[in-house]
């Protein structure tokens, strides 16, 4: 999201378009490029001990994944979000073994 | 006495010859387009001097495109764009020092500029009297919304929304660019894609219009950045700046018509990421997810790794702003 400078100077951002005339950051999506991201998204374990050792499980071999792109043309998601791009998949994590 | 005379007659046509240098006049032409007429001084007057009404019985189609897109309510938008305009002034405008609005009754052509010079830019055709006229329609309908007074506040919409980007606008007004190299716009003429006679009683030619095609045309009000030309220089859309710096640079040969309007196949109805073909031509993404169980004797992490590829087509950063 680009977050313009209030009227050209500091660190302030500039809310309404009148205080616009700077550029404090851009993260917005420059054109044709292809912007990477990677993300460890952890199954839920179960911590016991276990003969003072802390043993822990997993609780589900699956996880339910959900990759949303909104934007938020107000900044928050109280106020007009679009849902831009959306996947879906549940992974699964092996069961067998040591 | 003789060589006097001559030299008096040589000193004559050397000064005569400088006025006739210094009054030879610059922007040849300036006083001819519709917006060098006397300044229209109602909301009524400016829209009947951009009236394009006529345009529909010809072009039906392209005003239907037209009058489902935001340039067929610029001023108004959502109600957004008006409330937007109310906000500038208030925490804008009659919060600057040196502005001279002390309240909306101040409130002047050049006080809205920032805003109009995009979302209305005829408004510099008109008086003050019609910058006025517009903050009391935008203070009413704000008024009668919040008190619940549907009738007044869809009149006052309707008034609202009869100030717009119309076909005049861009295929007139705002048609040329480089006025000292094409000349300027003529006030019986509609620039687009053929030259020749023009069946209308007022537009009776058309001429080709040169950058109609071209990203410029666009890029007139789908900014830079800051205005340096106003006085207090604001910066809106920068979807132009981003375009020549960013989407150039990396190889990017499109226009913003032939995204916008001919691969989107909506044509006047020119729209961003609301609309369903471009919110997908603009951006791909591509999710890969492995999952990996990592282990050390008694501790288990397994997780889900996911790779998010996200690849902005668009000529312009997404979002621009």
């Amino acid at each position: 999201m680009p977050i313009p400078q209030q009227l050209g100077k500091g660190d302030r951002m500039g809310r309404g378009p009148y205080e616009k005339s700077g550029m404090l950051e851009d993260t917005s999506l420059p054109p044709l490029r292809t912007i990477i991201t990677t993300h460890d998204i952890f199954f839920p374990v179960k911590v016991e001990e276990k003969d003072g050792k802390k043993i822990s499980t997993i609780t589900s071999e699956t996880l339910d994944l959900e990759v949303k792109l909104w934007y938020l043309p107000f900044g928050t998601m109280d106020d007009d979000p679009f849902l831009w791009k959306e996947y879906k998949k549940t992974v699964k994590i092996s069961t067998q073994g040591k | 006495m003789k060589k006097s005379l001559y030299l008096l007659a040589a000193l004559v046509l050397l000064v005569t010859g400088n006025m006739l240098c210094w009054a030879a006049p610059s922007g040849v032409g300036r006083d001819q387009p519709l917006a060098a007429q006397p300044k229209a001084d109602s909301i009524a007057e400016l829209v009947a001097r951009y009236d394009s009404s006529s345009c529909v019985g010809c072009h039906q189609q392209a005003h239907d495109e037209w009058a489902k897109s935001i340039h067929a309510r610029s001023i108004f938008g959502t109600g957004r764009t008006a409330a937007t305009f109310k906000t500038a002034i208030i925490n804008g405008a009659m919060d600057w020092p040196a502005s001279g609005v002390k309240s909306p009754k101040d409130v002047k052509v050049e006080h809205l500029q920032g805003c109009t010079k995009c979302h209305l830019p005829q408004l510099a055709d008109a008086t003050d009297k019609v910058a006025q006229e517009i903050v009391t329609t935008i203070w009413d309908w704000d008024a009668a919304m919040k008190k619940d007074d549907t009738d007044k506040a869809e009149k006052l919409e309707k008034t609202l929304s009869s100030l717009n980007i119309n076909c005049l606008i861009c295929h007139n007004r705002n048609a040329i660019t480089h006025k000292w190299s094409e000349g300027y716009p003529k006030k019986d003429t509609v620039y687009g894609s053929k030259s020749g006679e023009h069946m209308d009683g007022k537009f009776t030619k058309m001429a080709k219009g040169q950058i109609m095609s071209e990203s410029i045309m666009c890029g007139q009000c789908h900014g830079q950045g800051p205005n340096f030309d106003q006085e207090n220089p604001t910066q809106c859309a920068t979807g132009y700046a981003s375009y020549l710096m960013a989407y150039v640079p990396e190889g990017g040969n499109k226009t913003c018509q032939q995204c916008h309007m001919q691969e989107s196949k909506l044509g006047h109805n020119m729209q961003s990421y609301r609309s369903k073909e471009m919110a997908q031509k603009a951006v791909e993404m591509h999710v890969d997810t492995n999952s990996v169980y990592w282990r050390d004797n008694t501790t288990i992490r397994p997780k889900a790794a996911v790779r998010i590829e996200l690849t902005n087509k668009a000529g312009h950063g997404i979002p621009d702003g």
